[in-house]
């Protein structure tokens, strides 16, 4: 399986390699792509939605670095920077081990498809894949927490 | 649309207006010269009013307009902006005196603690990002409507939705954190303190029982009691209520020291 293929039902699926290892997590979120995007790139809001992260320190946009504390592991501060950044459509950011890609489509009937992964690697990933925790857990959380929160600002009247 | 149609509406709108714009800038002068600017603006463009929306909401997006344009070069205030300005009031040994000669000389120089919940309010709101305070204010306390609110601040409906609804969760946050009205950690006691200095013979938790959202501070639903706290901003007039000289003297205390502070400012 190829994480091109994950299923929109907000379960993780994980690709394990020799140098290498792939999270990704896909789910159909019934919201305006605008307000998910808002939720994604607003870096000292996240804690207030987000279960899965404890603060973000930074401002996400192009080439600015953040600093993320997880609830992954709460010792570590990953220090991130923002490699792309196209507005309502992608977001991607990460660091010399490796990247988070966020992605939004439009899929019709005011749907937005959100699709998020991660890849980490490298020569010496054998060396500490396994002090690495698992991702998927922390991967469902994550789009559970967007759905909930972006479906409940578009109900806003 | 004659000029005396748009003027006669002008007028009704204005006593909102002004209260809105200074509820944004914290300051009465900006807040006349931004009504101001906004009527001879208007008055100039009579001919592009094409009436696809009232002219209130027209009205209102241009002095937001206006309004953004003064404020694009400020820094937002801080949450904690009433300790600071406290410590700073305190420190002065001009600002007591000041104060209570507008309390015993002024008609409108009464310590009431609903007024000074609504500059309260004005104060936290000051540290949300402008267009998510200028949403609140609209939605919740100027009964705009979604659509109507999307033409003024020039956005989507969506983005519209986000700001509120983002925004009216950082005060419920903000409140349940320092407010002592509802939270007995509360770090923020300053309606209760300035009661006892104006009002020294008044029984406080007589008064804080007469405050609804303070009476149900028990109540699980935060939401609701930032509601309560809403309902006292619209029946409200800052510029023409029994203590509007001394809350205004106060907003325009906190104004000066959030805009000469050189704190770094958290967006």
């Amino acid at each position: 399986m190829t994480m091109t293929t994950t299923a929109s039902n907000g379960k993780a699926a994980t690709i394990k390699k020799t140098f290498s290892r792939e999270t990704g997590v896909s789910i159909d979120i019934q919201a305006d792509k605008s307000i998910i995007w808002a939720l994604l790139t607003n870096a000292n809001d996240y804690p207030r939605w987000n279960s899965t992260v404890i603060s973000i320190e930074g401002n996400i946009a192009k080439g600015e670095k953040i600093k993320l504390k997880s609830t992954l592991d709460t010792k570590r501060v990953f220090k991130l920077s923002v490699k792309e950044f196209e507005p309502d459509d992608r977001l991607v950011w990460g660091d010399a081990m490796g990247k988070r890609v966020y992605t939004l489509k439009t899929i019709g009937n005011g749907l937005t498809n959100f699709s998020m992964n991660e890849k980490i690697g490298g020569p010496m990933f054998p060396l500490f894949a396994k002090m690495i925790p698992p991702f998927d857990q922390a991967f469902e959380q994550f789009a559970k927490d967007l759905k909930n929160e972006a479906e409940t600002i578009s109900k806003t009247k | 649309m004659t000029k005396e149609q748009f003027t006669k509406e002008f007028e009704q709108a204005r006593p909102q207006l002004k209260s809105y714009i200074l509820r944004i800038t914290a300051s009465v002068q900006d807040s006349e010269d931004i009504v101001q600017d906004t009527y001879l603006k208007a008055s100039t463009k009579l001919d592009s009013f094409r009436g696809d929306s009232s002219v209130k909401t027209w009205i209102f997006t241009i002095a937001s307009n206006i309004t953004k344009d003064n404020l694009r070069a400020k820094k937002r205030w801080t949450e904690n902006v009433t300790d600071i300005c406290k410590a700073k009031a305190l420190s002065n040994p001009s600002y007591f005196p000041e104060v209570m000669a507008i309390h015993q000389t002024s008609p409108q120089g009464q310590f009431e603690m609903k007024e000074h919940i609504t500059f309260c309010f004005t104060c936290i709101s000051k540290s949300l990002p402008l267009e998510q305070q200028i949403c609140i204010l609209l939605k919740e306390v100027y009964d705009f409507k979604v659509a109507e609110i999307t033409e003024i601040v020039n956005t989507t409906e969506a983005m519209v939705k986000y700001y509120l609804h983002t925004s009216r969760a950082k005060m419920v946050n903000i409140f349940e954190g320092r407010c002592a009205l509802i939270n007995k950690e509360g770090v923020c006691h300053q309606c209760s303190e300035l009661n006892g200095i104006f009002n020294p013979k008044q029984d406080f938790e007589i008064e804080k029982n007469k405050i609804e959202f303070a009476k149900k501070a028990d109540n699980p639903n935060r939401e609701h009691l930032l509601d309560l706290r809403i309902k006292i901003m619209k029946e409200i007039d800052p510029f023409n209520s029994n203590g509007s000289a001394l809350q205004l003297h106060h907003l325009e205390h906190n104004r000066d020291v959030m805009e000469n502070s050189t704190e770094k400012n958290e967006e």
